[in-house]
């Protein structure tokens, strides 16, 4: 039943803005198209900080490049400017000033690019691949996080070569988020840590996964007050888990649900179930939204526990997405995951990045 | 939770055996799971309902409840909440959790120990769930040596062997394990119960003890928290929270609170947390340990629905759509490898192409000499990686250490004398670089 690997003839689709055609699927939700999308599967997807005026997307492909685009109000995607890493690229964040755009890749490096002299330097080493990076800012420190597959995250003050505090990690790193203090980090084997951030990055607690199947992605969501107060764990399993730090009853706050499964009908057919590739928080209203393998994202909101909205099935997996500073754009990634194993990967298919507007979809639902 | 008389123990549901805190709960549970219709996602109240209605509005016939296991599918038996369910298989129910009890005492223990992967540090076994609680809640008024209250765990793992004992010696026959624990603990009020499943714990536990007692209905921990100091959930997996910090307990307020801050932020520790232990943090039940992992999932998926983090019932969501399908097979849809994606995909020597060579070594440190390419530091490494699939000459690279990582690794590709073929442009970067790279970083980068 899924549309992955059917080649397609559009998969080459040309420029069109708006992937309006109705006829095939690889834009079902006619959402908007960004320009001069990369070559190769987006692995990445990240958007300016409210300190920059506008929105600037940047994502990172398997293309080994990292591009950046402005994204005017009306939609418009102006590619801007690309920088490139001798591997795939695994991670991209922003610094909090919006100058510098962090970027992490299986060549083992993280570079750090300063877009207004557009020159990209080196600012981390691990031994294996880096899949994630994150910058962190503290009062009285500013830092670089990586967290590689060499089973370490290292800290990176981004003037000095070597590392400012190297922590291990039970297992390779899968994912991490970082929203000050609070930084949570899953890992190969189901491993889960969450650090606390003040004064020095320090291992605050490894805690048993909510999980029963490998990590693969995971964000941090914030309280009322705006603070950091949980996370939310996505798995291959198409389940994700909302576990609270210091909940007052863990038993009933914390929580799993399932999601981007294949329906199946009713009695048996079996079902499918796909990876969540990504959870992303929209900023304002504190819902979530997931992309998965499956070629759909879905709205959720967690507090009153119900689904806002899924979409249609896309011809691709969806494999990652994020917000903007304020909430009202959304963009996902349209591109191959591997979530079926190299035979699926068609080289000549078109990677999309999707644009939708968020404002309204991801208001919250009232508390029933 | 309390209630053990109520109802023969939780109310639990007899089409898919899953446990509940509260009627209402599994009531609820009931209408969405069991006497829902397909067609119309209208709930009913019971299974013949379910038939009527969609024989009336449908006419459909159905003859089996949806997502019950096999044996309880019944459409004709009325059942509502705990009420209906017939006597037979209330006492099979009862039977077999009184089997469970005793059994994952045991066991919980063992793989609690296994399981938890705190802070490093921390004999596990000292922390083990069950046990611990009820006797933290005696500790206290017992002098115990090393046994601060629960709060304190910080202390507590030098203390807690001997208070482990301290279980047994309830029961009987158990050596004086605990030196310093009075035998009159026994009267902990239903700390027992834990004590059966203690014994496999305790190091050097003879094992002669007598597990068999099965205190009845031990319900993890519900005795115990009357027991055990204010602060403790009694879940199981609690104390690994407290375990993980040993050490001095800093108080970091932590995320929650924010502000304050601290000075030696040692490790975990825990603002709010402080307690560490208290809070269960870390997640949910217990059940989880004996998961494969990465299996294909075939009826996982319908297990996990079950064991799923504590709440069943909170497992959900998703109102509409994604309606699990009955527990028929379900698939995986992710490749039979125990790696990620991201992993599986990188070895493939397309993406190794362009890789740095081991010039660059692992260190970011100094400048290392070896930039340039030489098959520094590991030479003989190749043979860690092998094993992967992909052609890849490991040779040389460095730290293998992943399993399932080799691919990359060596991104010695030799081929391409020095990675950057695609890098020029953008300078300042190429990790390569003369220069031992990182200094450039203080070079140009003074932009930072």
């Amino acid at each position: 039943m899924s549309l992955f690997g059917t080649t397609s003839g559009f998969g080459t689709g040309g420029t069109s803005m708006f992937g309006s055609t109705a006829t095939d699927n690889h834009n079902p939700m006619k959402d908007i198209e960004v320009t001069s999308s990369p070559d190769d599967s987006i692995g990445c997807l990240s958007f300016s900080p409210p300190t920059l005026p506008g929105n600037f997307l940047i994502a990172g492909s398997w293309a080994n490049d990292v591009r950046c685009w402005e994204v005017q109000d009306n939609g418009q995607t102006i590619p801007k400017a690309q920088q490139m890493h001798t591997g795939p690229v695994l991670d991209v964040c922003w610094s909090d000033d919006g100058s510098k755009v962090f970027t992490a890749s299986c060549d083992k490096t993280a570079k750090m690019w300063d877009l207004n002299s557009n020159q990209a330097i080196q600012i981390a080493q691990h031994d294996a691949p880096v899949k994630t990076v994150h910058w962190i800012k503290a009062p009285n420190y500013s830092c670089v996080m990586t967290g590689s597959w060499d089973k370490t995250l290292k800290f990176w003050d981004t003037r000095s070569p070597s590392p400012m505090m190297t922590l291990q990690l039970p297992e390779r790193c899968y994912c991490a988020d970082v929203v000050y203090p609070m930084a949570a980090v899953a890992t190969a084997e189901r491993g889960l840590i969450v650090y606390q951030l003040e004064n020095q990055p320090s291992e605050f607690r490894r805690i048993e996964s909510p999980l029963k199947h490998q990590h693969r992605c995971v964000a941090i969501f914030k309280d009322k007050q705006n603070k950091p107060t949980g996370f939310a764990l996505g798995s291959i399993e198409g389940r994700v888990a909302i576990h609270y730090i210091n909940p007052p009853n863990p038993a009933k706050d914390n929580f799993t649900f399932k999601c981007h499964r294949s329906n199946g009908t009713n009695t048996s057919a079996p079902q499918d179930i796909y990876a969540v590739n990504g959870i992303a928080f929209h900023p304002v209203h504190g819902t979530l939204a997931t992309v998965g393998s499956d070629g759909r994202f879905s709205f959720w909101d967690k507090d009153a526990r119900t689904k806002l909205k899924t979409s249609e099935q896309l011809d691709q997996p969806i494999s990652a997405c994020c917000f903007n500073h304020n909430g009202n754009i959304f963009a996902y990634a349209s591109s191959y995951d591997w979530s079926k194993g190299h035979e699926f990967y068609n080289p000549q298919k078109k990677n999309y990045i999707f644009l939708r507007n968020a404002a309204e979809e991801l208001k919250p639902r009232n508390k029933k | 939770m309390g209630r053990k008389k109520k109802k023969q123990l939780k109310p639990w549901c007899w089409y898919c055996n899953r446990d509940f805190d509260d009627e209402k709960i599994l009531i609820q549970h009931q209408k969405a799971k069991h006497f829902k219709c397909h067609i119309c996602h209208k709930k009913l109240y019971t299974g013949p309902g379910l038939a009527i209605h969609c024989m009336q509005v449908h006419k459909e016939t159905i003859d089996a409840v949806p997502n019950a296991i096999p044996g309880r599918t019944d459409i004709e038996l009325e059942i509502y909440g705990m009420e209906g369910i017939p006597e037979k298989d209330m006492d099979e129910r009862r039977r077999l959790l009184e089997q469970k009890t005793q059994e994952s005492q045991k066991k919980k223990q063992q793989d609690d120990s296994d399981e938890y992967d705190d802070d490093d540090s921390t004999a596990s076994t000292s922390f083990q769930p069950q046990p611990v609680q009820p006797q933290q809640g005696y500790i206290p008024p017992m002098a115990q040596p090393g046994l601060p209250p629960v709060p304190g765990a910080p202390g507590m793992p030098p203390g807690i062997p001997p208070l482990m004992p301290g279980v047994p010696p309830l029961m009987p026959g158990m050596p004086p394990v605990m030196p310093g624990m009075p035998p009159g603990m026994m009267p902990m009020g239903g700390m027992m119960p834990p004590g059966p499943g203690i014994p496999p714990l305790m190091p050097g536990m003879p094992p002669g003890m007598p597990p068999p007692v099965p205190r009845p209905g031990m319900p993890p921990m519900t005795q115990a928290q009357a027991v055990t100091a204010p602060g403790i959930l009694n879940r199981p997996p609690a104390p690994a929270a407290a375990v993980p910090t040993p050490q001095p307990p800093v108080t970091k307020p932590l995320f929650p609170s924010a502000g304050q801050a601290q000075a030696a932020v040692q490790g975990p520790v825990g603002t709010d947390f402080k307690p560490l232990n208290s809070t269960p943090a870390t997640t949910t039940e217990p059940p989880k340990p004996t998961f494969p992992a990465y299996t294909q999932s075939t009826a996982s998926t319908t297990s996990t629905t079950n064991s799923t983090a504590a709440k069943p019932a909170a497992s959900i969501t998703s109102k509409p759509a994604t309606l699990t399908t009955t527990s028929a097979t379900s698939k995986l849809i992710h490749p039979d490898e125990d790696i990620s994606l991201e992993e599986r995909r990188a070895q493939l020597p397309k993406y190794q192409r362009n890789l740095p060579r081991p010039g660059q070594a692992p260190m970011g440190n100094p400048p290392v000499g070896p930039i340039g390419g030489m098959m520094p530091p590991q030479p003989g490494i190749p043979p860690q990686q092998q094993g992967m699939r992909p052609p890849l000459p490991p040779h040389g690279q460095y730290g293998g250490h992943h399993q399932g990582m080799p691919g990359y690794l060596p991104g010695a590709m030799p081929p391409y004398g020095q990675g950057p073929p695609m890098v020029p442009p953008y300078q300042g970067g190429p990790p390569r670089p003369p220069m031992g790279m990182r200094p450039p970083v203080m070079s140009q980068g003074g932009r930072y």
